[in-house]
């Protein structure tokens, strides 16, 4: 009997319907795509004990709360991630450093200085510290996706992986201090699948949604609300100043918005959970940005 | 034809449906209730839709719940302008004067809230884990909510502020020094509060008094009176442990949250 082919709606990536689970990104196959009026689809949470593949390895994402990644490598498979996620590994998984170039600039710009690899054989787990959800974004070869920094959680050995600045800044004046303000962060992570697919997991606090813009269609989010984007998808800042009456002048200031512009093409995902940028003083300088005053 | 009522906010609702149109109770489960009376709040399920005046409300997420909002022309509502997580470019932002500025500062409170007008989509969340508590408040009522609870207030109600009364429960209550307080005229609004763990309410009759945890209050009635209790416990020879409780006494509802802060001892 021939088996039905599913496209798996989050990760596109064509599957045997054979399973509960996609195995490429451990969405579920069995559930209907929730997908809000204004087009944002609702990330479902990968079941419990719900097993991934990659190359000749697996990966088992256990628990909801704080879901814990736990990898069987093959001999011939690796992973990388921060040293802070491992939380458990079999004597026979060779763990090695990984190493990182822009040691100083990453420590700058508060990046973990230090990755592990994992080689097969054996078992690993990897888990983030907060309650959230676990994100399987496989990458097609030679696909690239950028990552807001402290988001990643591991990858598979043959996706490559450089920074580089986030280009996304704004210098506020309060009296007589200047202070730099990095919404993103100071750098963001680039991951691109080099000569085969690779999976890559990152941890999203709250509830994940993504949305797929079409070409030059825009939409505002909070900076620290973005997961992860296409490298197709273009972003700048936007500045808000609300209409209205204030108690006293420099409240306009304390009022503003700072958003993200997402411009498609390209898909793009946000968590529910974020931190609002530092509002103090007026905005004095900044990268690209548009301003509307209502 | 028979109507549903729902069990939460009381609204009829059309016998086909599962969740109630006015506040997006599920229709077709009960209302749970525990042994000493406290109704435990709806969770709404997600994606669960609701209307006020001609716009609409969708809940979207279960850990962190996203509230978003599709305005109609004429309708808006204000927040607190750090919950918005996005919204479309052409929905204009404008500022509510509250009024005390500097009362608002000290008492750790945003001197301005912002109103979205419609027409337009905007989304609104908190930064926890929790879920979103919708009151539809009926006309002529107040309501009085802890400070930084309240997610989105729709147009037709009325914003203020007071001053929780009396030195002692400002220090020992757990509640800041200040409460929202939510009116209505003539026309029925909506209250959005987003409630940390879960959230349970309790119908006080006259004079019944309830002893809650300072940091678990969320909202109550206007009609009830709010105090704080001090409850000294002998730990020993000599000392001695004292613990601040909120006393609350009806009429009215309350509303407490199952995550909080503990404020209330030393």
């Amino acid at each position: 009997m021939s088996a039905t082919t599913y496209t798996c709606p989050y990760c596109r990536i064509a599957s045997d319907a054979s399973g509960t689970t996609c195995p490429h990104c451990g969405a579920p196959t069995d559930v209907r795509a929730r997908v809000t009026k204004s087009g944002w689809a609702e990330q479902p949470p990968i079941r419990d004990m719900a097993r991934l593949h990659f190359n000749r390895s697996t990966v088992q994402i256990s628990g909801k709360y704080v879901p814990v990644a736990e990898m069987r490598l093959d001999p011939e498979d690796s992973v990388y991630f921060g040293h802070h996620v491992l939380l458990h590994s079999e004597p026979s998984v060779r763990l090695d450093m990984m190493k990182m170039a822009g040691g100083w600039n990453r420590m700058l710009a508060g990046m973990p200085l230090l990755m592990m690899t994992a080689a097969g054989p054996g078992h690993i787990a990897i888990s983030a510290d907060h309650p959230g959800e676990t994100l399987a974004v496989p990458l097609p070869a030679n696909h690239a996706v950028d990552v807001v920094e402290h988001r990643f959680l591991v990858a598979t050995g043959n996706v490559g992986y450089h920074w580089e600045n986030s280009g996304i800044w704004f210098a506020t004046r309060n009296g007589d201090d200047q202070e730099y303000h990095y919404p993103l962060g100071q750098t963001m992570d680039r991951f691109s699948a080099q000569g085969g697919p690779g999976l890559l997991l990152l941890h999203a606090p709250g509830n994940t949604f993504i949305r797929d813009l079409r070409q030059g269609e825009r939409i505002l989010v909070q900076p620290s609300g973005l997961i992860w984007k296409d490298r197709s998808v273009r972003m700048h800042l936007h500045f808000e100043y609300p209409r209205g009456n204030y108690w006293f002048s420099s409240a306009r200031w304390q009022a503003k918005s700072v958003w993200l512009v997402l411009q498609g093409p390209g898909r793009v995902a946000i968590q529910s959970v974020f931190e609002p940028p530092e509002m103090a003083g007026g905005i004095v300088n900044s990268s690209g940005a548009t301003t509307q005053y209502w | 034809m028979d109507r549903i009522e729902c069990q939460w906010c009381k609204a009829q609702n059309e016998p086909e449906r599962t969740s109630c149109s006015t506040c997006g109770a599920p229709l077709d489960k009960k209302n749970l209730v525990s042994d000493s009376g406290w109704t435990e709040a709806p969770r709404l399920r997600d994606m669960t839709e609701f209307r006020f005046s001609n716009s609409t409300c969708q809940i979207e997420g279960e850990i962190v719940p996203v509230a978003e909002l599709a305005l109609a022309q004429g309708d808006s509502v204000f927040f607190e302008h750090h919950v918005m997580l996005w919204k479309e470019p052409n929905v204009p932002l404008s500022a509510m004067n509250t009024g005390g500025g500097a009362r608002r500062m000290i008492g750790g409170m945003p001197h301005i809230l912002s109103i979205a007008q419609g027409p337009g989509r905007i989304a609104l969340s908190k930064d926890a884990t929790g879920e979103v508590v919708v009151l539809p408040i009926h006309p002529s009522h107040e309501i009085d909510v802890r400070e930084h609870a309240f997610l989105a207030g729709t147009h037709s109600l009325n914003y203020s502020f007071v001053r929780i009364k009396g030195l002692v429960n400002v220090l020992h209550g757990g509640s800041g020094m200040y409460m929202d307080r939510f009116v209505t005229g003539g026309e029925q609004g909506l209250l959005l509060l987003h409630g940390y763990g879960n959230v349970f309410q309790k119908t006080l009759q006259q004079g019944e008094k309830i002893l809650v945890e300072p940091g678990g209050f969320l909202y109550k009635d206007s009609s009830v009176q709010m105090n704080t209790v001090q409850q000294s416990f002998k730990t020993g020879m000599m000392g001695h442990h004292n613990m601040y409780l909120a006393e609350m006494v009806g009429p009215g509802r309350v509303g407490v949250q199952s995550m909080y802060v503990h404020h209330g001892s030393e």
